[in-house]
């Protein structure tokens, strides 16, 4: 008979738990593309007797992804590509948690930092230190880190004069390195990062690189869509081709991103 | 705390100046309202400045709460698009960023009122009180109004009305003996009477709120918070979708 003390049991445990940074299982999400936009109580009055007269659902679903799963594990680089529309998107908000799917499951283990769209949630009307304060203690930090790594992160995102500008002063080039700078600071374990790059200059996208190099080495987790199959095959572990909302490939980065060219390249 | 002082900021826009203009809104309408009914009408009520500020006050701290409630969700979309994070936490920040101002305008008008002829009583002792439990009702009517507002955006336009008749149905500018006493049951159904009634017993009259008065209050308050947490918890799921 084997028997576990308390402290292996836990122990194995931990390291099955550490292995994966994210799990997705069987994921669905639909979108209703209502026939008549709706936003007011008059309006959808309005419509619920038109429905009533005409017998017929006003909206359509559209399923965005379709079934889809996937394991990140700890250390690992995903990377996700897909021509405009395939659901790449959708996936990585459903991973970050700012949209919920209509089936399926998420298990993110650990703290993880969108980088959806251009910038990060920031207010225009605020200065750039004002910003950085408040989606860095959404991030967790507490207020003395903040105040001890501000000046890393304008330093960062190259924009130390910057400082007390107001945000929408600023180009969305520099809005971009200054999300990415309080991303990086914020020591996540998971990264998510949807075509961001692509707005920075050629030296910051170096510059980020390099540091995501060094947060894989931490074994830091890294999800990243992009249009260049060069990027993902150069940066990522394994990688994953989407189209209408399914997985149709995945495999290593290198032998997938070679596939994605070949298969968007016209015939 | 740090969304609280964000809102805080953006309300006033940083500026002293902001709350000046913010604390002449309540100031105007008291004059208004004594010119009004101490002259004109001659009600009869001595000391009404000190009569109509304080209920003014308060009202003030509940409109205004609730109507900037309205856009804590939508007003953040930046924010609830981009990153996930509790979201309640945005209602509350707004909600305690009204408390905070509120609050100072209650101090900064306490000269006023001393001038005025209001009487140092430590019934004034269940001021803060009164308050918090008005930020308690605010607070379940603020978590329903924001998600209601995302999905039905011409919300606000009803809200407003609303408020316009709520402070004619609460006993702000007039004392509710003057309600006939047929109805008076009905009409001391609006948690805002019984505020109201409490904060004038504590700084007019001069003597504690009536536990029953405090207790409706109380009672309204965690009633609305069960609904608002209810609403909120329900419409949570889609605001990434509905923003």
């Amino acid at each position: 008979m084997v028997s576990f003390s308390s402290e292996e049991l836990k122990e194995n445990l931990g390291t099955r738990f550490e292995m994966n940074a994210a799990i997705v299982e069987d994921l669905w999400k639909a979108y209703r593309i209502p026939h008549k936009k709706k936003e007011s109580i008059l309006e959808n009055i309005a419509s619920f007797l038109d429905m009533f007269e005409s017998r017929r659902l006003d909206y359509e679903d559209f399923w965005a992804v379709k079934g889809v799963s996937l394991r990140i594990r700890k250390g690992e680089s995903l990377g996700i590509m897909g021509v405009n529309g395939s659901g790449k998107s959708t996936l990585l908000k459903l991973i970050a948690g700012t949209i919920r799917p209509t089936r399926g499951k998420i298990d993110v283990r650990g703290k993880i930092a969108p980088i959806l769209e251009l910038g990060l949630g920031f207010h225009p009307e605020l200065t750039v230190r004002d910003n950085v304060k408040i989606y860095a203690s959404i991030m967790g930090l507490k207020n003395r880190e903040i105040k001890n790594r501000m000046e890393s992160i304008l330093k960062f995102a190259e924009l130390e004069r910057f400082g007390d500008a107001k945000l929408k002063n600023l180009s969305s080039g520099m809005q971009m390195r200054l999300g990415f700078a309080v991303a990086i600071e914020s020591n996540p374990d998971l990264f998510v990062i949807d075509e961001a790059l692509a707005v920075g200059d050629i030296g910051f996208q170096t510059k980020c690189l390099d540091k995501f190099r060094d947060f894989q080495r931490n074994g830091c987790s890294i999800v990243l869509v992009s249009q260049s199959p060069a990027m993902i095959s150069d940066f990522c572990h394994s990688a994953l081709i989407m189209s209408r909302g399914e997985v149709v490939a995945s495999g290593d980065a290198r032998s997938i991103s070679t596939k994605y060219i070949t298969l968007t390249s016209p015939a | 705390m740090n969304l609280t002082l964000r809102d805080f900021k953006l309300r006033y826009r940083n500026s002293v100046l902001g709350f000046f203009w913010s604390l002449l809104n309540p100031l105007l309408m008291m004059v208004i309202f004594s010119i009004v009914f101490s002259f004109l009408f001659r009600e009869g009520v001595s000391d009404y400045p000190v009569f109509v500020l304080p209920p003014i006050l308060l009202w003030r701290f509940f409109s205004v709460s609730t109507m900037y409630s309205l856009d804590t969700i939508t007003g953040n979309y930046q924010l609830v698009t981009k990153i996930y994070f509790p979201r309640w936490l945005l209602v509350l920040s707004s909600g305690l960023a009204n408390l905070l101002g509120s609050s100072l305008e209650f101090v900064a008008c306490f000269p006023l009122l001393i001038i005025f002829g209001m009487k140092l009583n430590y019934s004034l002792l269940s001021v803060p009180l009164i308050i918090i439990e008005m930020f308690i009702l605010i607070l379940g009517l603020s978590l329903a109004l924001s998600s209601l507002n995302l999905f039905y955006r011409d919300f606000r336009q009803i809200w407003e009305i609303a408020l316009q008749a709520g402070f004619y149905f609460s006993p702000i500018f007039y004392s509710p003996s003057i309600i006939p006493s047929n109805i008076s049951f009905e009409y001391s159904l609006n948690p805002l009477t019984q505020a109201v009634e409490s904060i004038r017993d504590a700084m007019y009259y001069g003597v504690f709120p009536s536990v029953e008065n405090f207790a409706f209050v109380l009672l309204a308050g965690g009633v609305a918070l069960l609904i608002g947490v209810f609403f909120f918890r329900r419409a949570e799921r889609k605001f990434g979708d509905a923003v």
